[in-house]
């Protein structure tokens, strides 16, 4: 008995479908299917993952599409039978995409004939089989002689019999012979309830509403072989037929490998001539002194290896990206598993020298011939730059050439309870209820406690069935979108590869396959990525004349000085609340350690419980020990070489795939399976497959249980946010690259992190106090000083009128040239820069006309008498020439300095005047409160209190329900940490609380001093008692004040 | 973006607001019950309030959302002055569970002022408004909150700040409306106010000189008081579509009698004619003296002429009205529940696929509902009935089957037609979505269809069990 299923919808058509592809492809396996078709309605986005499942478990998949039509013409099943067939598929995709709407296509017959050349077949019938049908499929018949075929299905309709009877008739009668296929929305029956909810969100109604746009039964799922013949006993042909359709398709999506672009190179060179050239001349400029034997070796060897693996292109491409934009001044950085190579260093793609200690990061591990896939780099630009890098991509291979990736939008848990919450008629408060109650997501489930948290009885029965759908739904594809800077590259038409759709940016295409598609293709890919921190840096080198940061000087003692002491505000990567508290333990003294900083606080080594092993070696609070097997099983220092740099401890995504290697001897296919499984397709249950693999495979060769169940839930921890040692070196050379800035130019450094926001970790206001404590002037936003950017006047930093929110930058250009120009008093700067009265307002609000002698106050009431000048120069240019009566001055009464700043806060989000809590003091001590400045000063243990402005919240997801807080007041920052049950019980303030007392012991480890949260006083409405509050006791600059 | 709309004292006592995003609220308070604003209702709620306030003044006028501005000229001394008639006028509305903030001025933006920003109950004596104005703040004169705010960053906090200054460059600076606001308040300028009257009742009363008690006597009683409403009724363009006959006899006793109609309607005539069945239920006892008649559910009705014959080309629209005086006669003599048409209604499961709808109701959204491919019973059972019978495993139809004792050969057959569970009507834990029905539609050997079903799926471990669910014609 054969059969092959030719008519399956997955959830890539979205809505629709109730199956993953791989479930399909596994439950055609388990069958006993021949070949299995995947056929989405007018998308291939699915048939990626499809073929990558069948490639693994050996079945054979046909990659096709459902074409629905715009026209009269009915709906076809399409299969390319070879790679040319394959590239007018995915034209014709491209075509009716690209006229359409994001998400939709516009197809009609006559694209479908243009383009069908080597594809079959396989006609859908309507639900009406009239005479307009009859005709269209005769002319289709006429069109693809011999590759076309009528459908029938049995869905288990009232007259299913009868209708196939007619179809067999009409499949006579036009020359297009019946076959048979069971139009599977679902693998497997079970999926009925989820397909329902789908199509209830797809009608927007809800489910007691859905009538009979829900399907009746749950008989749309793939049936054996057995069974489908039965079901056509008396059309065995039908059946047969299925094989036979299988076997006419020679395609395989594996075809579509190894297209690299073609780079241009010199007459008379070779590729690999050209890259050798390159990377030597890029070495002498390197190591202007003569070339270290050990680079030369180097060098070789990967040159050697880049030409046996046939990757010179790959590498040609990425450089010619990277020198046009260091031509253009944009800096960037390259990181990932091919960066950190010699040849990269030496093309300009990085800065990280790999030939220093520590860093014999062996290319050929990463590019490696097992692994069969081409190497990794991204490439980091200035955020504010980036696009320009884009369009020369675009400008230089073609919009046919060069496309953006997808990227597959999950349903989270959020989207998912709210969806099949809506679907099944949950009150709208219950839905909100338990969507809305967490922070950011929460991994993959959703736990009892949170919905007893949303005030929900999860043994309620409909809360039940709620959880129990979108915990099934969670995972599935929702839509397509943008990858962030993904780009394809290929030689031929890319559009002959995968279909290219409309984004919803205008004038945006991207490709309907994501990062994995490409992966497990193997098709080359570029990701052009966009880091905030590089404008920051470059910023700061052009202040300091610096051209590439490998002429930043190295291992400077005062910048691992100044970063063990957890001075770190603003510094890229190792400023968030867990850095700092990491950072004086770490006590990093060399550039490895910076790497494994970047590394270590991370999901990944938290989930597996390696965090804290490391810092006790690395204090020497505890041996350091190699895990080993038994001794039968292999030598006892087998991981030695794995996990050497690390004391012991596997922190990186290498070393756990090197683990699955030498410890659980996975092959490099498996571990490469691993690897794929835990980032990409993680909701098919592959995870837990290779995890048994994994510890039973350590344990039986003789390693300690828990050791192996810990690596492997730091793996699972990386699927969440995998972070290999190749990125964190190149992250590491930029957050050493922000610390030297820090460190030795302080004024620098505040001006372009201020310049370049959004960005980072931090406020304005505590970038600018932070400038402060190190020694910084820095001064007010003045129309008269002050630039767009903030400037250096010296060693002061004078903030820029970007500060300001909501003026404008054009504004800002406008009122320096008129202050070039020499206007010199409010009325002439007005009229000649042309500003508007909202921007005249902003401008006085934030207290920006001092330089003009007007203060806050006085600074208003004078704009505001303006605007109506400039609504009559417009409207009556005459009468506006005579000037404006004359007016008598109104004594408007002096602002309070707690006033002050306050509206400083409002309007630039900072005040340099004082900081809040100076005018709570007196409160603030009567109820008990010290500085945050004496906390280190106290006693671990001591019962302490302290208040002020809330920084941050955070709760980190893998803290079981830990928050952490961040106060800050006239004296410095205090952390709070706050266990779940405090949080519970004080919930509300904790979440909205501005101006906060916490109430609690002090904890000290060394330098980190946390507070554990008891009780909270919430001051937040006292804050409106700044705007009336007079001088404070001290003020901090009063010659600011009248 | 969902936001609050309003908050009770509790609500307020956690910090909730006016405004808040609703996630937001939520998330602080997950224990938060919230119900849909329902604006309309809101202003109808604050309409019946104004209209109630008539006892207190003959002009009030309404100030959305939650403010009522009474015109108090000249009355104030029927309750002994103006502090016992805002005491009395504020204690009545708090019997009624409303809370209210009252203030009392010679302008009604200055009782604005005073009622939104001043202790509870201030009275400004006659003159007096600009000094009890003066320490209020600025946005007690009925500004945009941005200008308010902006004029107390200036240091422009009060009422009295802001008068203190020059006219014109106040005006100058912040536009004519808010030297509009400060002028009205302090009577410098007029405000009309919209005074609302209510409306009056569709309503009519007849009283009688001689108590009448013969059945001609009241019959003619409801046909001439409903010309009085019926009259009114079309001088409005409305129509009824229940009306509330009463007759008050001279023992105190209301003898009460109601018609509905299918369609609003006002022609006395048919009115009249709709009571006069059930006119004999009526004792006049000693005699009636008062009849009066209430028209209820009053809709906007179109004029019409009356009288001509509806021209062919209209048959379409009219025939509703054809058809409605029948209707309300057999309605009105079996019962509302006794008329009504099957709808399709649409849903797999037979037993929920026709719906009963009131008899003049448009077609539903069910008119699809009724599908070839899908033959339904022309007499479907409210239950099915248990039959034994022979088919063939797993799911060929049946070829032999026993219903009331009679043997059925089967000639032919049609099926099956898999029904599923309609699962998220059954409790989570009881439902079954791969649980079905399959259908059948078979013919006996006499001619007759009948529709069987087997409940659930072939399964060999139990013997299934076979229903018949209705007859074809």
């Amino acid at each position: 008995m054969t059969y092959a299923e030719l008519q399956t919808t997955t959830n890539f058509s979205f809505l629709t479908g109730a199956s993953h592809p791989g479930e399909m492809v596994l439950a055609a396996k388990a069958l006993g299917m021949a070949a299995i078709g995947i056929a989405d309605r007018n998308t291939l986005a699915g048939v990626v993952r499809a073929w990558a499942k069948g490639r693994e478990i050996g079945l054979k998949v046909l990659a096709g599409a459902r074409l629905d039509f715009a026209d009269a013409t009915p709906s076809v099943l399409c299969y390319p039978v070879d790679r040319e067939a394959w590239g007018r598929l995915t034209r014709l995709l491209t075509l009716g995409q690209r006229r359409a709407v994001k998400g939709e296509c516009h197809l009609t017959g006559p694209d479908l004939i243009a383009h069908g050349e080597g594809q079959l077949i396989l006609v859908v019938p309507p639900a009406r089989l009239d005479e307009a049908f009859a005709a269209e499929l005769e002319g289709l018949a006429r069109a693809f002689p011999g590759r076309a075929w009528l459908i029938a299905s049995r869905a288990y309709g009232a007259r299913d019999v009868k209708r196939v009877h007619d179809l067999d008739r009409l499949a006579r009668r036009h020359g297009t012979p019946l076959v048979a296929t069971n139009d599977a929305l679902y693998h497997g029956p079970e999926r009925r309830a989820l397909q329902d909810i789908l199509t209830c969100v797809r009608e927007k109604c809800a489910i007691a509403d859905a009538g009979l746009a829900l399907e009746a039964n749950a008989e749309r799922r793939l049936k054996s072989p057995a069974e489908m013949a039965r079901l056509f006993a008396r059309w065995p042909e039908a059946v047969a037929r299925t094989f036979e359709i299988a076997g006419r398709i020679g395609f395989d999506l594996g075809e579509l490998k190894y297209e690299y672009p073609d780079e241009p190179v010199p007459p008379g060179k070779t590729a690999m001539g050209h890259l050798a050239d390159l990377a030597w001349a890029g070495a002498a400029w390197r190591w202007p002194a003569g070339l270290p034997d050990k680079v030369t070796r180097l060098l070789r060897h990967e040159l050697a290896l880049i030409e046996e693996l046939a990757y010179p292109n790959y590498f040609l491409t990425v450089h010619d990206i990277v020198r046009w934009a260091r031509d253009q001044g944009i800096l960037c950085q390259g990181r990932g598993s091919a960066a950190n190579s010699v040849v990269c260093f030496c093309l300009g793609v990085t800065a990280v020298d790999p030939t220093e200690p520590d860093h014999d990061m062996l290319f050929a591990r990463f590019i490696s011939k097992e692994r069969d896939e081409p190497p990794d780099i991204d490439v980091d630009f200035e955020h504010e730059r980036r696009e320009e890098v884009i369009q020369y991509v675009y400008g230089r291979y073609g919009r046919q050439r060069a496309a953006i990736c997808a990227t597959v939008i999950h349903y989270r848990p959020r989207s998912a309870i709210r969806d099949v919450g809506k679907a099944l008629g949950l009150t709208e408060d219950v839905t909100a209820a338990l969507a809305g109650t967490v922070w950011g997501g929460w991994g993959d489930g959703l736990p009892d406690d949170h919905i007893r948290q949303a005030g929900l009885d999860p043994e309620n029965p409909e809360i039940r069935r709620a959880v129990a759908l979108a915990t099934e739904l969670l995972g599935f594809p929702r839509h397509l979108s943008q990858h962030v800077g993904g780009f394809v590259l290929t030689r031929r038409r890319l559009d002959e590869t995968v279909p290219i759709g409309n984004a919803a940016m205008a004038d945006r295409t991207f490709i309907e396959w994501d990062k994995d598609d490409i992966d497990a293709l193997g098709l080359m890919k570029v990701d052009i990525l966009a880091l905030g921190m590089l404008t920051a840096i470059k910023k700061a080198m052009d202040q300091i004349g610096v051209a590439d940061m490998a002429e930043i000087p190295r291992e400077d003692p005062a910048v691992y000085e100044m970063l063990s002491a957890a001075d770190s505000v603003g510094v890229f990567q190792v400023e968030s609340r867990a850095q700092m508290s990491m950072l004086p333990r770490m006590k990093p003294a060399r550039f490895y350690d910076l790497v494994i900083e970047v590394a270590i606080v991370r999901p990944g080594p938290i989930q597996g419980d390696m965090v804290h092993p490391y810092l006790r070696r690395r204090e020497k609070l505890e041996p350091v020990s190699f895990p080993a097997p038994a001794p039968e099983h292999g030598p006892a220092d087998e991981l030695k070489s794995v996990l050497g740099k690390t004391l012991g401890v596997p922190l990186f995504q290498e070393q756990a795939m090197r683990l699955a290697i030498e410890a659980a001897k996975f092959t490099p296919e498996e571990a490469n399976g691993l690897r794929r499984s835990m980032a990409t397709f993680r909701h098919n249950g592959d995870v837990g497959v290779y995890g048994r693999k994994f510890e039973e495979g350590m344990v039986a060769r003789g390693y300690d249980p828990e050791f192996a169940r810990r690596c492997f839930h730091q793996i699972e921890g990386f699927g969440s946010y995998g972070f290999p040692e190749s990125h964190a070196i190149s992250f590491a050379k930029l957050v050493y690259v922000s610390a030297w800035i820090k460190r030795w130019r302080p004024e620098v450094f505040c001006a372009a992190m201020l310049n370049s926001q959004p960005m980072g970790f931090y406020q304005p206001a505590q970038l600018v106090r932070d400038a402060r404590e190190h020694g910084v002037e820095v001064r007010p936003v003045d129309v008269m000083a002050s630039d767009w950017d903030s400037t250096l006047e010296g060693p002061a930093v004078r903030l820029g009128l970007r500060q300001v929110s909501g003026f404008k930058e054009a504004e800002a250009r406008r009122l320096i040239e008129a202050r070039a120009a020499g206007a010199a008093c409010l009325r002439q700067i007005a009229a000649r820069a042309a500003l508007s009265p909202q921007g005249l307002e902003l401008l006085a609000e934030a207290d920006a006309l001092r330089g003009l002698g007007l203060d806050r106050r006085q600074g208003l009431w004078a704009v505001k008498g303006l605007a109506p000048e400039a609504k009559a120069r417009v409207e009556a240019p005459l009468l506006a020439l005579m000037g404006p009566p004359a007016e008598t001055p109104v004594p408007l009464p002096a602002m309070a300095l707690g006033a002050h700043v306050a509206e400083d806060y409002r309007t630039a989000g900072l005040s340099l005047k004082a900081h809040p809590c100076i005018f709570f003091r007196t409160l603030l001590t009567d109820l008990g409160a010290v500085k945050a400045a004496r906390l280190k000063e106290m006693k671990n243990g001591a019962r302490v209190c302290v208040g002020g402005l809330v920084l941050i919240r955070q709760r980190p997801g893998t803290a079981k329900g830990v928050v952490f807080a961040t106060l800050e007041d006239e004296t410095g920052v205090a952390n709070a940490v706050i266990w779940a049950d405090v949080f519970q019980a004080n919930r509300r303030t904790v979440m909205a609380s501005r101006f906060l007392v916490v109430h609690g012991r002090l904890q000290k480890a060394g330098e980190v001093i946390h507070v554990v949260a008891q009780r909270f006083t919430d001051l937040t409405p006292r804050l409106a008692d700044l705007r009336h509050s007079d001088a404070p006791p001290r003020l901090q600059r009063s010659r600011d004040f009248h | 973006m969902r936001r609050v709309a309003a908050v009770d004292a509790g609500a307020a006592g956690l910090g909730l607001f006016v405004g808040q995003k609703a996630t937001d609220a939520a998330a602080l308070a997950p224990e938060l019950i919230t119900a849909e604003a329902e604006l309309a209702a809101d202003a109808a709620a604050l309409g019946a309030l104004a209209d109630w306030c008539a006892r207190f003044s003959p002009a009030v006028a309404m100030d959305p959302p939650d403010g009522l501005i009474l015109d108090i000229t000249g009355v104030a001394h029927l309750w002994g002055g103006e502090a016992a008639m805002i005491r009395d006028l504020v204690r009545r509305l708090a019997m009624n569970g409303l809370g209210v903030r009252a203030g009392l001025a010679d302008t009604a933006g200055a009782a604005w002022a005073l009622s939104h920003f001043a202790p509870d109950r201030s009275i400004a004596a006659p003159g007096e408004t600009a000094a009890h104005l003066a320490p209020l703040p600025v946005a007690a004169l009925r500004l945009a909150a941005a200008e308010a705010a902006q004029l107390a960053r200036l240091g422009l906090a009060t009422i009295g700040d802001l008068a203190a200054l020059p006219r014109r460059q106040v005006g100058h600076r912040f536009g004519a409306e808010v030297v509009r606001r400060l002028d009205q308040a302090l009577g410098a300028a007029p405000e009309a106010l919209a005074f609302r009257r209510p409306p009056s009742p569709w309503f009519a009363r007849a009283a009688f000189a001689e108590p009448i008690s013969i059945p001609e006597d009241l019959a003619r009683a409801s046909g001439d008081i409903a010309a009085v409403l019926c009259a009114r009724l079309e001088a409005a363009g409305r129509g009824g579509r229940r009306f509330d006959l009463a007759f008050h006899g001279l023992d105190g006793a209301a003898r009460r009698l109601t018609i509905g109609l299918a369609l609003p309607g006002r022609d006395p005539a048919a009115i009249a004619r709709l009571f006069a069945p059930i006119l004999e239920t009526v004792d006049p006892g000693f005699g009636i003296e008062v009849v009066t008649l209430a028209a209820r559910e009053v809709e906007v009705l179109a004029p019409r002429q009356r009288n001509l014959p509806s021209s062919p080309s209209l048959r379409g629209q009219s025939g509703q009205e054809d058809i409605a005086p029948l209707i309300d006669r057999l309605a009105n003599r079996l019962g509302e529940k006794a008329v009504w048409r099957a709808d399709a209604f649409p849903s797999h499961a037979p037993e929920r696929a026709v719906k009963r709808r009131p008899p003049l109701a448009a077609a539903g959204a069910g008119k699809k509902g009724w599908r070839l491919e899908r033959p339904r019973p022309l007499r479907l059972f409210r239950r099915p009935e248990l039959i034994e019978v022979m088919a063939p495993v797993p799911d060929d139809p049946p070829i032999f089957f026993r219903w009331r004792g009679l043997a059925h050969r089967v000639r032919r057959a049609e099926g099956p037609e898999r029904l599923a569970q309609e699962w998220w009507r059954r409790p989570f834990d009881t439902a079954d979505p791969m649980k079905a029905r399959d259908y059948y539609r078979v013919e006996d050997e006499a001619g007759a269809r009948f529709w069987l079903f087997r409940d659930g799926l072939y399964d060999p471990q139990r013997p299934p069990k076979w229903w018949l669910h209705g007859l074809f014609g």
